[in-house]
């Protein structure tokens, strides 16, 4: 595996050499079983150099600035969505993915609000953004009726100032968070007028004394260790600290639930930047990608649902059965979408975000 | 003629120094002129949905014409815009103070730590110097890193203190602006122990003796002689903690809460959550202007340091 | 009858200032001090020479309260001080590297420790300023010690550690920094100081020649030991061992086996029935030997009766010193201070100082004054020994050698001053042939190495009296090298 997973300093320094046997790939951090990647290589014989980030910001970071040396990477929705629109990516050449015909239209439509007719674009995970908490912790202090699928749980100052005691992380990302606290207060998630956002900053404002902090990732050891006992976060990596908290046997009992009131749903999406080294493997890797059992095998693994609708015959029980995975049809229906927010909005929205985590 | 010849020796002598000299030049041109350039030209620009994210761009196809355009598209919007919201000299103002505060605690762990080391017997200290330069040999990141597993909740210290009884529920310091100065005093300790250590090193054993010869008590002498002549290092080593923390970004980001608040965080979340580029590059030119003052003020105090000695 | 005379080393009566009883000093497995007696009296310029690692600056440290003896007791005013911190001694020190506060004024550091004191300001001020004009900084005050000469900077260290009038002021290498030129100068004007305040000073030096000049008396040490103390002349004429012979100056060393000399009776006789007769009071000025009591009385009132005829003539010894103090001042009264003169010059250097030393042995003869004969083999005195010491040379005579060292290995310690050198055979009772090899000219004085038949090497000086083109040794000259019988000292090996 180490001859894979490199860093990117050598990949950043090899970039202008990139050959037909090499395809660099950009993705979330523990975001795909690592045997599909030896596997990809045995059976195209192209070499495969894996990379990671953690957070979108980066990665568009690295998109706008340009010559990322990156042949595949992947986007959140609304970030894909504002880096198409800046010219960040090449269309998808769709005569060399015959597998696309695997994937689920259900999600297709979905996404389609960011990327129109998936030109750009195919999905790789989705999941949704709600609730993880330990139980046992949660139950102790808010008493057996707590409310562990509600956004009253994180949004009502009362409880979260008894759940400060044991630790609340949010994600440090407002374009989920704000969603959220719309919702909570009955408000459409995808509004970004002023009237909106003052209401959302209200709420977070009620109840930011009490998180211990913002983050997209530490919530994932801080939740299976213990060192919290509720975080907002998104649903595979709370599941994630769910499994690590089992294995640890340390009395850690994480549950995940996406919030009654309505998700929010986001989608990871396979792109190819307009300058990548060699979009022809790019291609290649995202046609691997699509086989129904290589999909089946990645979403077994990271227990994020994928939007490859072949690979569902392939799912373990335990993942295809979940419903914190794979919401009931019925549920799906409480699932929204948002869209990104427009330059001058997207600046009133991080200072309002700043004045949040920061209280000032 | 060997006139002539001298003349060429000379000329010869003069395009050596200058080549010389021309060297430290080059340096600080293309490392740090040309990149100040670079982001003084963002921090002039306007926010654009494009790859870069700002504008103008500079055409040079366009020849004179688009030299005009691209000085003409550029202004002091962003400069303004930052003395019209209250979240940067906030920001600026907490890094001050965080790194004040920092840089004192810093004093008062190190003096102590260099002290200690010069006063050891001298085949000790080699190994004592190695030890405090030790912890660079291991990366800066897993070093912040070990810290968080140190002081979390359910970390080293919590354990240990919740085992021996001391508290009764877990301290939070993890996210916390304590852990940040933990994490500061930490990582810029070298940074003050070495240029005291230095100076101590360096002071003749002898006056202490001559002071307590002259009547002072061990404590009198200390505060007499040795701390009035150990006065240059630990300027130094002030300067060398205070003027990196102020744009500290790493150790705030994994060790601070969400009270922490740092320019060199704004810096960042202007910079990748917003793609801001321009506001960010603002923000970074004045940082730089607000650390050139401490930065002419330390070359000043080495100047007369040298001075002294010499 | 007021006492004039300093030496108060010499009077049972007086109480020492300091006393060492029995120090002894370790370093872990090293002993710096070992088991030493040490008396030093107020107002005395005590000098503690030797070389590096002998002890002495470990005498001072432990003086100053630096350090602790690890046994024995060191006494200040008849109180013992051990475990007195530094802080709380009357006593202040010099330090070698004179150790200025670099922060501070020249007038601060004279201050500084008159500031600890809590005295008011205004007598800060007054003493300091009385410091500044002894030491003649007045117009440094304001400076700051890296802003004046090495010269100046030591002027300051003496001032601040008298400012505070200690009753003993230790002075460490004090001048080591100093060019010669200037060490010269400060030497004399450390003495001024000294009897100025009439502070008593305790110096730590390696230069034989500091501690000849400025001090009253030297204790010589050698590995943790004090080997002699006694004043200048007495440690430079009359060196107990071969190690202060070879510490001090410059010396020949001539090692061999004693052979008693027979008495000569009518020598001895003559110089016993002439109370008034010059050359054996001479022959015991220059060279006396303490080994060697076995002088009668009258010789010893000889000696020094012989004192106030001519006032040029040897001034007294030691042994001269102390026969008169012990025996003979209630009848011939106290004995005029002449603590820091030099000696007299011997008969020996008169006769090579007042006469070319080329000049054939009859010129010498006539220019010889009357009563310097002591070299003069007629008036040879009887006794003493003749030393072997090398196969084909001729046995050296030492009158003042004890004849009780027949048979024993011993070393004639001769100064090379007392060495004369000619181009004929010298009319000498000791003289030896040779070649010159080296020369070395410092002016006032040359000093010729002669290399002898069996290549043994023996120095001889001489003063430079003449102007150059007058003087013929040269490099390769045949020479004779010649000295009396009584310029050497006697030393048991």
């Amino acid at each position: 595996m180490k001859t894979i997973v490199q860093v990117t300093a050598t990949l950043a320094l090899a970039a202008g050499a990139a050959s037909a046997q090499e395809v660099r790939v950009y993705n979330w951090s523990d975001y795909i079983d690592e045997e599909l990647l030896t596997k990809f290589e045995e059976e195209t014989g192209i070499d495969l150099i894996y990379d990671v980030f953690d957070s979108n910001e980066v990665l568009e970071t690295k998109m706008l600035a340009g010559g990322s040396g990156y042949d595949v990477v992947v986007p959140t929705g609304t970030f894909l969505q504002r880096q198409i629109q800046a010219g960040a990516f090449q269309k998808l050449d769709k005569s060399k993915l015959p597998n696309l015909d695997n994937m689920w239209d259900v999600i297709e439509e979905r996404t389609a609000v960011y990327d129109p007719g998936n030109e750009y674009s195919i999905n790789y995970m989705w999941g949704t953004t709600g609730i993880g908490a330990d139980v046992n912790k949660v139950t102790d202090i808010l008493g057996e009726d707590a409310p562990l699928d509600s956004l009253d749980l994180i949004f009502d100052p009362e409880n979260m100032e008894q759940l400060a005691e044991c630790g609340v992380m949010f994600l440090d990302a407002p374009t989920e968070m704000i969603p959220a606290a719309l919702t909570y207060a009955g408000l459409d998630p995808d509004r970004k007028d002023e009237e909106a956002l003052a209401k959302a900053e209200e709420i977070l404002m009620a109840v930011r004394p009490h998180v211990q902090k913002f983050h997209s990732s530490e919530y994932i050891n801080a939740l299976a260790n213990g060192d919290i006992c509720v975080a907002f976060g998104w649903s595979g990596d709370i599941l994630q600290a769910r499994d690590r908290a089992a294995e640890a046997e340390n009395g850690v009992e994480v549950v995940y639930n996406a919030p009654s009131e309505g998700a929010l749903m986001w989608f990871d999406q396979m792109a190819i930047p307009v300058d990548a080294p060699n979009p022809e493997a790019a291609h290649t890797f995202l046609n691997f990608m699509m086989d129904a059992q290589n999909m089946a095998q990645a979403t077994n693994y990271v227990y994020f649902a994928n939007g490859n609708l072949a690979s569902q015959e392939f799912l373990n029980e335990d993942v295809i059965g979940d419903t914190a995975i794979y919401p009931s049809p019925a549920a799906l229906q409480n699932l929204y979408t948002v869209t990104p927010f427009p330059p001058r909005e997207q600046r009133d929205l991080t200072r309002m975000w700043t004045r949040v985590k920061s209280g000032t | 003629m060997s006139g002539d010849g001298l003349d060429t020796r000379h000329r010869g002598e003069a395009l050596r120094k200058a080549v010389l000299i021309a060297v430290p030049y080059l340096w600080l041109v293309a490392l740090f002129l040309v990149p100040f350039f670079i982001v003084l030209k963002i921090s002039l620009s306007d926010i654009a949905l494009a790859r870069p994210p700002y504008m103008p761009q500079l055409d040079l196809s366009a020849g004179l014409a688009g030299l005009r355009d691209f000085f003409a598209g550029l202004d002091f919007e962003n400069f303004v815009f930052l003395t019209e919201d209250s979240l940067y000299w906030k920001a600026y103002l907490s890094s001050l103070q965080i790194a004040a505060v920092s840089t004192i605690i810093t004093l008062l762990v190190g003096y102590p730590i260099a002290y200690g080391m010069a006063r050891a017997a001298p085949e000790w200290r080699p190994t004592l110097l190695m030890l405090v330069i030790l912890p660079f040999w291991t990366s800066f990141l897993i070093r912040v890193y070990s810290w968080m597993g140190i002081l979390s909740n359910e970390g080293t210290l919590n354990s240990v203190l919740l085992w021996l009884g001391v508290i009764d529920v877990p301290l939070q310091i993890m996210n916390t602006n304590i852990a940040v100065y933990i994490g500061v005093v930490y990582t810029y300790l070298p940074f003050m122990i070495l240029p005291i250590y230095a100076t101590l090193d360096k002071m003749d054993s002898s006056l202490l003796e001559a002071a307590e010869d002259l009547g002072c008590s061990r404590t009198e002498a200390f505060w007499l002689v040795t701390l009035p002549l150990s006065k240059g290092g630990i300027i130094a080593g002030c300067f060398l903690v205070f003027i990196p923390t102020i744009g500290e970004f790493v150790i705030p980001t994994l060790l601070g809460g969400s009270d922490t608040l740092m320019i060199g965080k704004v810096l960042w979340e202007e910079f990748f959550s917003n793609r801001d580029w321009p506001v960010a590059s603002a923000v970074a030119v004045v940082l730089l202007m607000i650390l050139i003052i401490p930065i002419v003020l330390f070359q000043r105090n080495e100047q007369k340091q040298r001075e002294a000695e010499g | 009858m007021a006492q004039t005379v300093f030496a108060p080393w010499e009077d049972p009566e007086e109480k020492p200032l300091i006393e060492f009883r029995n120090v002894t000093k370790r370093f872990g497995e090293f002993v710096a001090i070992d088991d030493l007696s040490l008396a030093i009296y107020s107002k005395e310029f005590f000098a503690l020479l030797g070389p590096s690692g002998c002890g002495k600056t470990t005498m001072m440290r432990m003086l100053a309260g630096f350090e602790d003896p690890s046994e024995g007791a060191i006494l200040l005013d008849g109180r013992d001080i051990s475990g007195v911190p530094p802080n709380r001694r009357a006593v202040n020190m010099m330090f070698q590297s004179y150790a200025l506060f670099p922060h501070l004024s020249v007038w601060d550091n004279i201050a500084f420790g008159l500031k600890r004191e809590g005295q008011p300001k205004d007598k800060i001020a007054a003493r300091v300023d009385e410091m500044l004009r002894l030491t003649r900084l007045n117009k440094f005050a304001t400076r700051k010690p890296h802003q004046i000469s090495g010269g100046q900077r030591q002027r300051v260290a003496l001032a601040r550690s008298l400012a505070k009038a200690p009753k003993l002021l230790l002075l460490d290498e004090p001048l080591g920094a100093l060019d010669r030129k200037l060490r010269e100068e400060t030497q004399f004007e450390l003495m001024d100081i000294q009897e100025k305040t009439g502070t008593t000073f305790v110096i730590v030096t390696h230069d034989q020649e500091e501690a000849m000049t400025v001090a009253s008396r030297v204790a010589v040490m050698d590995e943790g030991r004090i080997v002699q103390v006694a004043t200048p002349s007495v440690i430079y004429e009359a060196p107990i061992s071969v190690y202060v012979a070879d510490f001090i100056g410059d010396v020949n060393l001539v090692r061999g086996t004693a052979r008693a000399r027979p008495e000569t009776p009518s020598v001895a006789a003559e110089a016993v029935a002439g109370p008034t007769a010059p050359e054996p009071a001479a022959a015991a000025a220059v060279a006396p030997n303490l080994a060697a009591p076995e002088q009668t009385a009258s010789e010893r009132s000889a000696a020094e009766a012989a004192l106030p005829v001519d006032p040029r003539a040897p001034q007294p010894n030691a042994l001269g010193e102390w026969l008169h103090d012990k025996v003979l001042f209630p009848i011939l009264g106290r004995r005029k201070p002449q603590q820091k003169l030099l000696p007299a010059p011997s008969p020996q250097e008169r006769a090579t100082s007042d006469r070319p030393q080329t000049a054939p042995p009859r010129d010498a003869a006539q220019a010889k004054p009357a009563p310097a004969h002591a070299d003069d083999p007629d008036a040879l005195a009887g006794g003493g020994i003749v030393i072997d010491w090398a196969e084909g040379q001729p046995p050296v005579i030492a009158t003042n050698g004890d004849a009780a060292l027949d048979g024993k290995p011993v070393v004639l310690a001769l100064r090379p001053e007392k060495v004369s050198i000619g181009k004929a055979a010298l009319d000498m009772p000791n003289t030896l042939r040779g070649k010159v090899i080296d020369i070395a000219y410092l002016g006032n004085i040359s000093t010729y190495h002669v290399q002898l038949a069996d290549g043994s090497m023996i120095k001889a000086q001489t003063a430079n009296t003449r102007r150059l083109s007058r003087r013929d040794i040269t490099w390769e000259d045949e020479v004779w090298v010649g000295f009396s019988a009584t310029a050497g000292v006697v030393l048991e090996e």
